[in-house]
């Protein structure tokens, strides 16, 4: 009931391996679309070893917590029975996508998690650059009221762990969309791209773990599309491949911000405001870009509509060809 | 630390080291041939969609490019096989000096190098 019988993200290690093997073949051999740059790849690699040493390390710390809130559980929910992994199943992923939506909206997350976004590339290794922070954000305490409600420690360990291999696959450009009944439920790769992606107009989106429709019912979907293709990384992309810079740059940026804060309003507004925001709105926060995004796209339509509109005189083309 | 977890930890950075290995040999990166005059509109239009560059100067190995933006200078250079941008001051920027054929500027946490024909700076273009 406390530890688990067995981790499915340790299961599934050699399947990673074999997975990321394989698209890196394909993409030799031109079979499908995956693009793997040497340093691109050894940074998110290593980013998967030191956060599995990262969780080793508060580890216990974790553990001690989740036992603690479950010996204070309202009800107990037995491990053995059907209904309660459906509704763990469900719960989990609710709960994953507002970790995951909190991790992207406000700084202080965005922090440790930013460093699973910096690869500009969207392949199987971009999976597996995870953070090493996370534990020290405290984004693990957003799993404790499952115990609280009285799931067993070692179910909710199991499922988040299933959680984690199955984002696993979606990240690649390997595959291009999943049946239209599958999209439609699922997280998918194509989800998870725009997810990724830095265009102003994906910005803030697919939040998902397994199943997209929490970011449907929350208004966070943006589906892909083929006109404008994603593009990958952050939307200030990192200038250099420096573990460490990637693992604490976001941190360090809050560091600086706070030192130089002119009053509590601006250290709270650095610390747990939106990444890019600014006493003076000097910087870019992900609305403010999609904003300008919105306009441009605006004022390109007035024109396209102008350019077609008959002038007085002559016709488009003829206006056109001068 | 117990010994079985030194031992999946030794055997974790030999399979890391090797997948890494195995993506330097086999993996392809994304095509990334020198900068042109197209190639450098389009990324100042991906990277900088707000502003509007009056000149652009292209460095003479390719990787990268400077724009003026009236008292700016926007910087984009090669990163891998992708591109990183970046804004300065036009002040600073055109006050590098350049040393065998190359000026670097530091912005931030990148320090991009570009090739300079002639050892001239700022470039005729920039002017």
């Amino acid at each position: 009931m406390l530890t688990a019988p067995f981790d499915p993200v340790q299961l599934a290690i050699p399947f990673f391996v074999l997975a990321i093997v394989l698209e890196i073949l394909l993409g030799r051999f031109g079979k499908a679309k995956a693009n793997y740059e040497t340093r691109d790849t050894a940074m998110s690699l290593t980013m998967g070893l030191g956060s599995t040493v990262a969780g080793i390390l508060l580890g216990g710390v974790v553990f001690a917590a989740t036992v603690w809130v479950w010996n204070h559980r309202i009800f107990t929910i037995p491990m053995t029975a059907v209904w309660a992994w459906v509704a763990l199943f469900l719960l989990e992923d609710l709960t994953y996508y507002w970790f995951h939506r909190i991790a992207h909206e406000r700084r202080f997350w965005w922090a440790s998690h930013v460093n699973h976004h910096t690869s500009t590339h969207y392949n199987l290794s971009t999976a597996l650059r995870q953070t090493w922070t996370g534990g020290v954000a405290g984004t693990w305490l957003l799993w404790l009221p499952l115990s609280f409600i009285g799931f067993p420690p070692a179910m909710v360990a199991i499922q988040k762990g299933v959680s984690l291999v199955y984002q696993f696959w979606i990240h690649t450009e390997a595959i291009k969309r999943m049946p239209a009944w599958f999209e439609a439920v699922f997280n998918t790769p194509s989800h998870h791209r725009v997810h990724h992606a830095r265009n102003a107009r994906y910005l803030d989106a697919n939040y998902a773990g397994i199943l997209i429709i929490w970011d449907r019912l929350f208004g966070t979907f943006i589906p892909e599309t083929d006109e404008e293709p994603c593009r990958y990384g952050t939307v200030k992309n990192l200038g250099n491949f420096n573990l460490l810079h990637n693992v604490f740059h976001e941190w360090a940026g809050i560091g600086r911000d706070v030192a130089a804060a002119k009053s509590p309003r601006e250290v709270i507004g650095y610390v747990f405001g939106p990444p890019g925001w600014s006493p003076d709105g000097s910087r870019d926060t992900s609305q403010m870009l999609k904003a300008k995004w919105r306009a441009r796209e605006a004022a390109a339509s007035r024109a396209a509509a102008a350019a077609k509109a008959p002038l007085p005189g002559g016709s488009p083309a003829s206006h056109a060809g001068t | 630390m117990d010994k079985a977890l030194l031992i999946q930890l030794g055997g974790s950075v030999v399979a890391v080291a090797l997948l890494v290995a195995f993506a330097a040999w086999l993996g392809v990166a994304r095509p990334t041939p020198p900068l042109d005059a197209q190639a450098a509109r389009d990324l100042l239009a991906v990277e900088f969609p707000d502003h509007t560059p009056s000149a652009v100067w292209i460095a003479a190995d390719g990787v990268g490019l400077i724009a003026r933006a009236k008292n700016q200078a926007l910087v984009i250079w090669r990163r891998g096989d992708s591109y990183v941008a970046r804004e300065a001051a036009w002040s600073e920027v055109s006050g590098l000096q350049p040393r065998r054929g190359r000026i670097s500027i530091r912005l931030g946490d990148g320090r991009p190098v570009f090739a300079v024909a002639d050892d001239v700076w700022p470039p005729k273009e920039l002017v």
